[in-house]
C-alpha cells in the first residue's frame, strides 16, 4: 500500500472542505463524498495493476499540480485559428473556464441543447456518474470528486443536428502546472443524429494535467459520430475516460487521435445494451521523443445481433512508448455477435515500444470475432519502389509513414472533418530517422 | 550517343557473386533484350542499375550518358531519366496512384529546373498518358497498384515510364503474368515510348515480348555474363533450342 499512498501524493492536499458547483444539491454532493472516500481509499492505480501494467505513473506522481486557475484571455481570432472547424457550433473551455465569449452557442437548432456542466446539473442528473465505475481507474473517481466544468449536450428524440459541434478545450499554459477535471455528458433521444468533436490544445510547453470522462447515452437509434483530438504540450499529462452505453439500433462511431501529452491514458468502453447496435472505435496515435501513450479500449457485446468495428494504428518514433490493450467481451446472451478488432503499429525508430495486447473473451457460441495485431516498419521495397521514381528518401518514408494512417482517416465519412483531422496528423508525423 | 555504358561489371549479394563481368553499350534510341535462364543474374543487372540496396559492386563501372551511374542514390537516377519497370510492382494501400504519379513527376522536374505543374495541366497530361495504356481514369484514385491484377499492375508500370518519359527504361520481365491481351496493351504502351532519344532495356525469359516489341540487339546473360550476342533472330533461335546450349557453350 504504501507504493499507492506515495502515488497519491499530487492530490493529497486537497482539502476537504472546498466547494464545487451542485454543492447544495445533496445527490450530487452526495456523488462527490463517494468517489473522494473511494479515491482516498484506492489512490491512484500502480503498474502491478494489470491495466497498468506497461504505463508509470511516477512522472505524473512527483508534478505538484494547482487548481486556482488564472486564464489567459485570448480573442476570437485566436480562437478561430485554434479550432479545427469554422463552420461549427463551439463549446469553449480555457483552463477549465467555460468561455461564453469565445463560444458559439447560439442560436442552436431546436432540440439541441448545449451547456456548460455547472450549469446543466438537473439535465444530466439521470446520466451522470452511470456510464463510469467510480473506483476503476482512480482517475475516475477523482474526476467525479473534482468536476469543475464540462460540457452538456442533449438532442431531442428525432432530431438531426446539422453542424457539427467542436469542444475546445486549451489550455493557455498561463497557470503553471494546472490540473483540470472535466466531464462531459453526452446524451441523445431516440432517434437523434449529432456529430462531436472533442479537441484538447496546449498552446505552450508547460506541464498540466487534464483528466476528463466523457460519458455518451445513446437511445435507440441514436447515432454519433464522435471524434476525439488530443495535441496537447509535450509535458503535458492527459487522463481520459469515454464511456459509451448503448441501446438497440444505436450506432456509435468513434475517432480517437493522440498526437500530443508527455503521457496520455485514454480509456474507452461501450456497452452494447440492444440488439442491432453497432459500434465502430477507431484510433491513431502518434508519439515521438520521450512520450508515452497507452489506449485501453473495452466493448460488451451484452446482447444477441450486435456488431463491432474496431481498427487502431500507431506511428511510434525516437524513444516512445505506446500501449494498445483492446478488449472486446462477447456475453453469454450475445449470439451472432460479430467483432473485429485490429491494432497495426509502425516503428520508425530502434528506441521506441509498444506493447499491443488484443483481447477477446467470448462466452457465446454463435458469434464471429477476429483479431489480430502487428508490429512493423518501413517496407525496403516500399521504399525503393517510391525512390525509382525520384522521391528523395525522407519524402518517400514521410509519405510511407502517413500512408499507413490513411485507413483510419478513410473511415471517417465527413470529408471536411476527415481533412481537417488529416491535415493536423500530417503535419504531427515524427520526422523519419534515416 | 552513348546512353548507358556497362564495363566488367561484377556484383555481389553477401559473399555470393552473381553479376561476373558484364560488358554492354546501348546507345540512344536502342533497343535491347537481355535474356537468360533463370539466376543468370537477369533481377540482379535491372536492380543494380536502379541503385537497389543490397549489392556490393566488387569490379568494373556503369556510365550513364557519361556519368558515373553507380554513385548516384536511387533517386538521383530517376531524376536524371533512369527507369525501371518492376517484374513485381508493390501494392502501396493509402498512397494513391495520382499522389505517387504528380510526387514523381515533380521530382524529375525539379531536377530539371522546371516548375511543378499545377493541378489542371498535371490532370490532362496524366489523362493523355492513360489512353496510351488503355486505364481508366478510376485507377488513378486507387491505392497504388492495391487490388489491381497482374496486367493492370504492368499497364500502371508503363503508364509511369510514360509520364515520367525518361532516357533509359529497363523493362524487367514486364511480360511475367500477363494473358495475351494485356501483353499486347502493354507492347503497345511501350512501342508508342520507342524514339531517338530513349534508350529501353527489356529483361525477359521468354521470346514472346520481343515478338510485339521488336529489340535492335539481343544479349545472352549466363552465369553473370553476357556470352553471345546477336539481333532478334537469336531469340527465336532460343525459343526452339532452350537455354541449356548456352550453358554447355559456356563451360567448353
Amino acid at each position: 500500500m504504501k507504493q499507492i499512498t506515495e502515488l497519491a501524493t499530487p492530490f493529497a492536499s486537497i482539502s476537504s472542505d472546498e466547494t464545487f458547483f451542485g454543492d447544495d444539491l445533496p445527490w450530487l454532493k452526495s456523488l462527490r463524498l463517494k468517489a473522494r472516500t473511494q479515491f482516498n481509499n484506492a489512490g491512484l492505480p500502480a503498474k502491478k495493476e494489470e491495466d497498468w501494467k506497461y504505463t508509470s505513473l511516477r512522472p505524473f506522481a512527483r508534478q505538484q499540480f494547482n487548481h486556482g486557475a488564472k486564464t489567459q484571455p485570448l480573442s476570437v481570432e485566436q480562437c478561430n485559428d485554434y479550432a479545427l472547424l469554422d463552420d461549427a457550433y463551439r463549446f469553449v473551455i480555457i483552463d477549465g473556464v467555460f468561455s461564453a465569449e469565445l463560444s458559439k452557442i447560439d442560436g442552436l437548432q431546436a432540440g439541441l441543447i448545449i451547456r456548460p456542466l455547472s450549469e446543466a446539473v438537473d439535465l444530466i442528473q439521470p446520466h451522470l456518474g452511470q456510464q463510469v465505475e467510480l473506483t476503476k481507474p482512480g482517475f475516475t473517481a477523482l474526476n467525479t470528486m473534482m468536476m469543475s466544468e464540462g460540457m452538456a449536450v442533449t438532442v431531442d428524440s428525432n432530431v438531426k443536428i446539422e453542424k457539427t459541434i467542436e469542444l475546445l478545450v486549451i489550455n493557455s499554459g498561463e497557470s503553471a502546472n494546472l490540473a483540470t477535471h472535466l466531464r462531459h455528458v453526452i446524451v441523445l433521444a431516440d432517434n437523434s443524429e449529432a456529430t462531436i468533436i472533442e479537441h484538447y490544445l496546449g498552446l505552450n510547453a508547460d506541464s498540466s494535467f487534464t483528466n476528463t470522462v466523457t460519458e455518451v447515452i445513446l437511445a435507440e437509434s441514436a447515432q454519433l459520430k464522435h471524434y476525439k483530438l488530443q495535441q496537447e504540450s509535450s509535458k503535458a499529462f492527459h487522463i481520459a475516460t469515454l464511456a459509451a452505453k448503448q441501446a438497440a439500433k444505436s450506432q456509435w462511431t468513434t475517432n480517437s487521435i493522440s498526437l500530443g501529452a508527455k503521457l496520455a491514458r485514454n480509456d474507452v468502453h461501450t456497452q452494447l445494451l440492444g440488439e442491432q447496435s453497432h459500434v465502430v472505435m477507431d484510433g491513431l496515435y502518434l508519439v515521438d521523443n520521450d512520450q508515452h501513450v497507452d489506449f485501453h479500449t473495452r466493448i460488451d457485446h451484452t446482447v444477441a445481433n450486435t456488431t463491432s468495428d474496431e481498427l487502431y494504428k500507431g506511428i511510434l518514433n525516437g524513444n516512445s512508448h505506446g500501449v494498445f490493450n483492446g478488449k472486446v467481451m462477447v456475453h453469454k446472451d450475445a449470439q451472432k455477435t460479430d467483432a473485429n478488432q485490429q491494432n497495426h503499429n509502425l516503428l520508425l525508430s530502434r528506441g521506441c515500444e509498444i506493447d499491443t495486447k488484443p483481447e477477446m473473451e467470448i462466452y457465446a457460441d454463435d458469434v464471429k470475432c477476429g483479431h489480430g495485431s502487428t508490429v512493423g516498419q518501413i517496407n525496403a521495397d516500399h521504399l525503393f519502389f517510391l525512390r525509382s521514381r525520384g522521391l528523395d528518401e525522407v519524402s518517400a518514408r514521410s509519405l510511407l509513414t502517413y500512408a499507413f494512417t490513411a485507413d483510419v482517416l478513410d473511415r471517417i465519412d465527413s470529408e471536411l472533418i476527415r481533412t481537417a483531422l488529416a491535415n493536423v496528423v500530417e503535419q504531427r508525423l515524427p520526422k523519419p530517422s534515416i | 550517343m552513348k546512353m548507358l555504358e556497362i564495363k566488367n561489371l561484377h556484383a555481389s549479394v553477401g559473399d555470393k557473386e552473381i553479376l561476373r563481368g558484364i560488358n554492354l553499350t546501348i546507345n540512344a534510341g536502342e533497343v535491347h533484350a537481355i535474356m537468360g535462364p533463370n539466376g543468370a543474374g537477369k533481377s540482379t543487372l535491372s536492380n543494380v542499375l536502379a541503385g537497389r540496396d543490397g549489392y556490393t559492386i566488387t569490379q568494373g563501372e556503369v556510365l550513364y550518358k557519361g556519368e558515373n551511374l553507380l554513385e548516384l542514390a536511387a533517386e538521383e537516377r530517376a531524376q536524371r531519366g533512369v527507369f525501371l519497370a518492376f517484374q513485381y510492382p508493390v501494392e502501396i494501400p493509402g498512397v494513391s496512384n495520382i499522389y505517387l504519379l504528380k510526387a514523381a513527376l515533380n521530382a524529375v522536374r525539379k531536377y530539371q529546373g522546371l516548375d511543378e505543374l499545377d493541378a489542371i495541366d498535371f490532370l490532362s497530361l496524366v489523362r493523355s498518358k492513360l489512353d496510351l495504356v488503355k486505364m481508366d481514369e478510376q485507377f488513378l484514385h486507387r491505392g497504388v497498384n492495391e487490388g489491381f491484377s497482374g496486367g493492370e499492375k504492368k499497364r500502371n508500370e508503363i503508364l509511369q515510364m510514360a509520364l515520367l518519359e525518361p532516357s533509359l527504361a529497363i523493362l524487367d520481365e514486364t511480360d511475367s503474368g500477363l494473358d495475351i491481351d494485356a501483353l499486347k496493351t502493354v507492347s503497345e504502351g511501350v512501342n508508342g515510348l520507342r524514339s531517338a532519344d530513349r534508350s529501353i532495356v527489356m529483361i525477359t525469359h521468354y521470346q514472346r515480348l520481343l515478338d510485339y516489341i521488336e529489340p535492335d540487339f539481343v544479349h545472352v546473360l549466363s552465369d553473370g555474363k553476357i556470352v553471345k550476342t546477336g539481333d532478334k533472330e537469336l531469340a527465336k533461335e532460343l525459343e526452339k533450342t532452350g537455354y541449356s546450349w548456352v550453358q554447355q557453350g559456356q563451360a567448353e
